[in-house]
């Protein structure tokens, strides 16, 4: 049972989007549809300067639609005020963040801003949201740490953390993960996931880990030039290998077995007997090293590990491709 | 949050020694008790002392906290609002540009050759207060998108440098006697004010931290950036405007009354975040207003030297004491962490 009604937080409708300057206006992105559910977290994918952070910038409301419709919970977004929208919508940008000398707590604090009074002074609901935002994220241990001490995935964490005490239905975050490492990675996405599973809200995420967005990711958002955005389930596009959109030139492919991106060869032209997940590195590391063919056959031996090859035998791959090149 | 909430009663019986210490310090030396004894039951040992205390160094005393909450208060403001750690009512030329107004006012009548009768002390604030305003907006036009310290510092420094040229222009064709006038106004000085204008200046801070007051919640959204502050309801363009508003008033009305006085914006914010620990401005600005009538008390009587019946200019004490601080600060290199 899913402990929250499922419904569109975000819609957009035939959406043109792009920026005025004087007379001119530059046409960025058109005929844009979609649906940000809440209860999933969908994530935004597409090449750089397809224009991810414009749509970002429309819903946060600070440019306007050239034509077509966003809505906000069944509202016009331009019936919002810039205050209400605040109320409605959290955001994690990647603009670095100065004060090292706030503390984690204050930080997660700063989100009650919309709805504190002239002073930002908290009430009890205020101090419970904080609280409840800072064990959701799991940092409530990190309160009293000064931002200029921890690490760069906990600041990304209080960063979530106080777009979650801002409490409103969308949480958008702007390429949450770049910078960190990979456990980080999967820790921030998985948190996100859980975010918007068990408290119901609408979350979306630009990213360009695919593989961690395919491992997390309730929903994608495809978004390539001159082609229409297109939505689904990761797993259907993938499938329907839609996910190749992504991928600019016939040089890269979506591997469907190993589930991820590689460099399309034709792997017929070698002859390699052993393991088939063996079989896959040796491939992978004669083609690095611009070897497309190779007369007879290579044996592979596990535990421990050897390379057969005419009659000679390689311990390492290296020692095998200093062999094939001379 | 690391509170610390002996602070403020230490800071605030500081700035009562402060005070006793700033009206004991003169030409007469008058003892604390002396002070305090004639304040509280108005019976002075001697006649000399009480016109002394009531008469110049109390308002002295006065103009010393006004300037320093003033002065403060602007650079803690500009520096939030900048998100430049060099920011400063000096610094960025706010100071020059109200020289420039009193420059205009005192000068301009002998140079174009007609005199400017009844320069009293609200057109001499006014002056004050449009210089500062209208060179803060070329700044913050210039520096809005600027967040780099350096870039900030020289464009400040440059339109420093365009007043200052132009005040030279003005002196250049200027009488001696006006000259003169407006040479001693430029070295700063807390003394040279009575009652009357003490109270202008009391009216001018009060209504240049009246914004203040009111955007105590939108300076710390302000921390994290403007688009953070925007996403969070927070209208970055309204706040460049109460910025300006606040500290062309508080800069503006304070420098055309006591002169420039250097470093006391840029440096007790920087105090304050030191001495606090927090980036909370709801505790920064009151702590900032405290430590800069501190200072500001402090150097005022540090510039009364022993015996001597004159006093060093204000402007050269302030940034005797303010640029070694701004200097430490810089080769601590935690100078843009502590923000």
């Amino acid at each position: 049972m899913e402990k929250f009604q499922r419904h569109i937080a975000l819609e957009g409708k035939e959406l043109s989007l792009g920026y005025r300057k004087g007379k001119t206006s530059k046409e960025i992105l058109s005929g844009l549809n979609f649906q940000l559910f809440s209860g999933e977290m969908t994530c935004l994918l597409g090449p750089n300067g397809v224009g991810k952070s414009t749509l970002i910038k429309a819903i946060l409301g600070q440019i306007a639609p050239f034509s077509g419709n966003l809505s906000l919970e069944g509202k016009d977004i331009k019936t919002f005020s810039l205050e209400s929208l605040a109320k409605q919508i959290a955001v994690v940008l990647t603009d670095p963040i100065f004060p090292g000398n706030m503390t984690v707590g204050q930080l997660v604090a700063l989100g009650r801003t919309p709805h504190t009074g002239w002073s930002g002074r908290l009430n009890e609901q205020d101090r419970f949201l904080v609280e409840k935002a800072l064990s959701d994220t799991k940092i409530t241990y990190l309160q009293d740490e000064r931002l200029s001490e921890i690490s760069d995935g906990q600041r990304q964490k209080a960063m979530i953390a106080r777009a979650l005490a801002q409490d409103g239905q969308v949480l958008i975050l702007d390429e949450p993960t770049a910078h960190l490492d990979l456990v980080n990675r999967f820790e921030i996405m998985s948190l996100l996931r859980d975010i918007a599973v068990n408290r119901g809200k609408g979350i979306l995420v630009v990213t360009h880990d695919l593989d961690i967005a395919i491992e997390t990711a309730d929903r994608f958002w495809l978004l390539n030039c001159g082609t229409p955005l297109i939505s689904g389930r990761p797993e259907d596009l993938i499938l329907s290998g839609q996910v190749n959109q992504l991928l600019p030139s016939d040089k890269y492919r979506f591997n469907l077995i190993r589930g991820r991106i590689e460099l399309e060869g034709d792997a017929s032209e070698f002859w390699i007997e052993g393991p088939q997940e063996l079989v896959f590195w040796v491939k992978k590391s004669l083609r690095k090293a611009g070897i497309s063919e190779v007369q007879g056959q290579i044996t592979i031996q596990h535990n421990p590990l050897f390379l057969t090859y005419s009659g000679q035998k390689f311990g390492t791959l290296e020692g095998l491709i200093q062999y094939l090149k001379t | 949050m690391p509170l610390r909430p002996y602070l403020f009663p230490i800071t605030f019986l500081l700035l009562g020694l402060s005070v006793l210490l700033n009206l004991s310090l003169g030409s007469v030396w008058i003892p604390f008790g002396e002070i305090v004894s004639g304040i509280f039951s108005g019976n002075w040992a001697r006649d000399s002392w009480e016109e002394i205390i009531l008469n110049y160094r109390f308002p002295k005393a006065l103009v010393a906290i006004f300037a320093g909450i003033g002065l403060s208060i602007s650079g803690l403001q500009m520096q939030t609002f900048f998100r430049n750690p060099l920011a400063g009512p000096y610094v960025l030329g706010i100071s020059s540009g109200a020289g420039l107004g009193v420059a205009i006012l005192m000068l301009a009548g002998s140079a174009f050759g007609f005199a400017l009768s009844g320069i009293n002390s609200w057109a001499i604030a006014l002056a004050g207060i449009s210089g500062a305003a209208l060179v803060l907006m070329g700044v913050s036009l210039v520096a809005w998108r600027v967040k780099d310290s350096m870039t900030l510092l020289i464009v400040g420094l440059m339109f420093g440098s365009a007043v200052s040229a132009v005040i030279s222009v003005l002196s250049f064709f200027s009488g001696a006697e006006a000259l003169k006038l407006f040479t001693v106004w430029s070295m700063g000085s807390l003394g040279a004010l009575g009652w009357s204008q003490v109270g202008i200046l009391g009216v001018l801070t009060g209504l240049g931290l009246l914004p203040v007051f009111f955007s105590i919640k939108s300076y710390n959204a302000l921390l994290l950036g403007e688009n953070y502050a925007r996403s969070m309801g927070i209208r970055p363009d309204r706040m460049r405007w109460l910025m300006i508003g606040s500290t062309g008033i508080l800069a503006g009305g304070i420098t055309a009354f006591c002169g420039p006085i250097a470093f006391v914006g840029i440096a007790v914010p920087h105090l304050a975040r030191i001495v606090w620990k927090t980036a909370d401005h709801r505790i920064l600005f009151p702590a900032s207003a405290l430590i800069g009538s501190i200072l500001l008390l402090l150097c005022d009587a540090a510039g009364q030297l022993p015996g001597i019946a004159s006093t060093l200019p204000i402007n050269a004490v302030t940034s005797l004491v303010g640029a070694p601080i701004v200097i430490t600060l810089i080769l601590k290199r935690n100078f843009s962490k502590d923000f």
